[in-house]
């Protein structure tokens, strides 16, 4: 009787270990079968791959404030996204202090020529209660709309500690930015999910997809890429490079293949580091440091649809500080750069950092923190044939 | 690279981490004889716990810290569980094989991951053609083990956390996330240490047993006895 018994539990052992093991191969195959085979590469625009940069000139239209909420007497880290016809939105965090318990996402309108007053968008009290855990900090937002309309907001939320126990949020609106739900924190590493956070503006694949830059913060700092499908399904996940010291890369295309990112320093170089891509984002090797001072300031770049590229940082100048002088500059090459204007500056001490920018038709939108305590928008015609 | 939903994400942080902070409790238990009931006691009060709403729940501050457990943690602290279901007292959740495998593989990922390797081995997990072939093949090592009753607790635990993975994708989307976490990492380190640490006592206690029992040691044997006559040959 003993034996028939071991004899039926290991019968039954067998066929449960067998269609567990079927279970796993059939989802997965299943899985294989469905996934994409090619990763996407970068859309180009309307610009002309390859084809020698046009010179193209930047009129100045208006320079203005987003509309600040009430009692929030600090602010940071703008992002942009366009919107279908001329609009757009801006996004970024306000509170009563970095990394304060209040500090919540706010979204403001642009339409018609002027910014509507801002609403809010996420906050530690609405991720928490979607995520089902706490979030302690809420910081940098970076936005994205979708060839659908949908706004894509990926937000920095912290677990426990600092910045580098960053994770971040992905939201998403079906209605303009009015309202979002949380779809999901990407996972971006092994160590409890934490360190990673975003800052740059993403940018277009050819399948209707982008990629957003990411980067890596505790202790060693690194770039890295989240590639997204066209409904907004991360694809894949790769580093930027092998520096262990560089970090919010701004990412622009050259060609349908080559890929370069500008990034910010946090080595004793103190210059734009630099790396490039041939292969479509596949593969990176870091390059040398531009020319051009960077100590541990955000920076922002765009290939305008005229092939050329436009970089925002913050300069140096003598008797100044990190951030007191914030500097616009073009180049063909994206290696020599010359000064189109300082966009803000100030005395040693002051703050214009934290730049984003978009090519909106032929309008350049330029958004900052400004002293950490608002939000400066900054528009430009662009005209092209002359040479800025 | 396909992610779990939202939904499952948050119902699978809710019963792991019941199962891990049951496994936890019962492993520091140090009052009255852990019987069946108080066992029962003790899963069922994590549960419930966890259950709770918002900040009331334990599960919304380990979130927070450490968000999901791996798939391989959970299934090791449901073994456990098991095990002291059933009064055994010699655990073989985390025998020294697995821990030696977590901790060579944590410490690869966490150099690659602080950016000292370059590598990518965390974003490998996401690879849609290798993480699910090696998802495939170990299962059916697992099962192969299971079957054949070699290491048949640790095998079930990875059978588990790997089916969790491929059938849902929990508890992130990516291979490693279900095969390891710090956590586990940590389990593994302490027991190699625990192991370590035994093993050189019962070395000391071997080497002190065998001085006992030796003999006297040569300089104190007495010498033989020469031969020898004073008188003159």
């Amino acid at each position: 009787m003993g034996n028939l018994i071991g004899h039926l539990i290991g019968h039954r052992t067998v066929l449960a270990c067998a269609l567990i093991v079927l279970l796993v191969i059939g989802a997965e195959a299943l899985r294989w079968s469905h996934a994409a085979r090619a990763a996407a590469l970068p859309s180009m625009g309307a610009g002309s791959a390859g084809a020698k940069p046009a010179p193209a000139t930047l009129t100045e239209l208006s320079r203005t404030h987003i509309p600040a909420p009430n009692n929030m007497p600090s602010a940071h880290a703008s992002a942009l996204t366009p919107l279908a016809g001329d609009g757009m939105l801006a996004f970024w965090w306000a509170g009563s202090r970095e990394s304060g318990p209040d500090v919540k996402v706010f979204a403001s309108r642009w339409r018609n020529g002027a910014w509507s007053a801002p609403w809010e968008v996420a906050s530690r009290a609405s991720l928490g209660k979607a995520l089902g855990y706490g979030v302690r900090r809420i910081g940098n937002p970076v936005a994205w709309t979708d060839r659908a309309g949908k706004v894509h907001l990926y937000v920095v939320a912290t677990g426990l500690g600092g910045w580098a126990a960053a994770r971040i949020a992905h939201i998403v609106s079906t209605d303009g930015g009015a309202s979002f739900t949380v779809r999901r924190v990407l996972p971006t590493s092994p160590l409890f999910n934490t360190s990673a956070l975003v800052r740059t503006s993403p940018v277009a694949l050819s399948d209707g997809g982008w990629w957003l830059p990411v980067y890596f913060e505790i202790g060693n700092k690194y770039p890295m890429l989240m590639a997204f499908d066209a409904d907004g399904n991360p694809t894949s996940l790769a580093r930027i490079g092998h520096s262990t010291s560089t970090l919010q890369p701004a990412i622009v295309p050259v060609s349908a293949t080559e890929v370069r990112a500008l990034m910010r320093d946090d080595s004793e170089q103190m210059r734009v580091q630099h790396a490039s891509s041939r292969d479509g984002g596949a593969s990176w090797e870091d390059l040398p440091a531009l020319d051009l001072p960077n100590k541990s300031t955000s920076v922002a770049a765009i290939r305008l649809t005229s092939g050329q590229f436009l970089m925002l940082h913050n300069h140096i100048a003598a008797g100044g500080s990190d951030r007191n002088l914030l500097r616009l500059s073009i180049s063909d090459d994206l290696r020599t750069w010359r000064t189109v204007a300082d966009i803000a500056k100030g005395p040693a001490g002051d703050e214009f950092s934290y730049p984003t920018m978009q090519q909106v038709g032929d309008e350049l939108h330029i958004t900052y923190t400004w002293q950490r305590q608002n939000i400066a928008h900054h528009r430009y015609k662009i005209t092209l044939g002359e040479t800025i | 690279m396909t992610l779990p939903d939202l939904a499952l994400q948050i119902v699978y942080a809710r019963l792991g981490w019941a199962v891990v902070a049951a496994s936890i409790v019962a492993a520091l238990w140090r009052g009255p004889a852990l019987t069946r009931p108080v066992l029962a006691a003790i899963l069922g009060g994590a549960l419930v716990a966890m259950l709770l709403p918002g900040e009331l729940s334990p599960a919304w501050w380990l979130g927070l810290a450490f968000q999901y457990p791996s798939g391989l943690l959970v299934g090791c602290c449901a073994l456990r569980l098991h095990e002291r279901w059933h009064g055994i007292r010699r655990s073989r959740a985390m025998p020294h094989t697995l821990a030696g495998v977590l901790v060579v593989c944590g410490t690869l990922l966490y150099l690659d991951t602080f950016g000292l390797l370059a590598r990518g081995f965390y974003h490998a997990g996401f690879w849609p053609t290798l993480a699910p072939a090696i998802a495939a093949l170990g299962a059916a090592a697992c099962a192969l083990a299971i079957v054949r009753g070699h290491a048949r607790s640790p095998a079930s635990a990875m059978l588990g956390a790997i089916a969790l993975f491929s059938l849902l994708r929990l508890p992130t989307g990516n291979l490693w996330d279900a095969m390891l976490d710090p956590l586990l990492c940590g389990w593994a380190v302490f027991t190699l240490a625990a192991g370590a640490v035994r093993k050189s006592g019962r070395r000391a206690s071997d080497r002190l047993a065998g001085n006992q029992e030796a003999p006297l040691a040569p300089v104190l044997q007495p010498a033989p006895l020469e031969q020898f006559s004073s008188v003159k040959e």
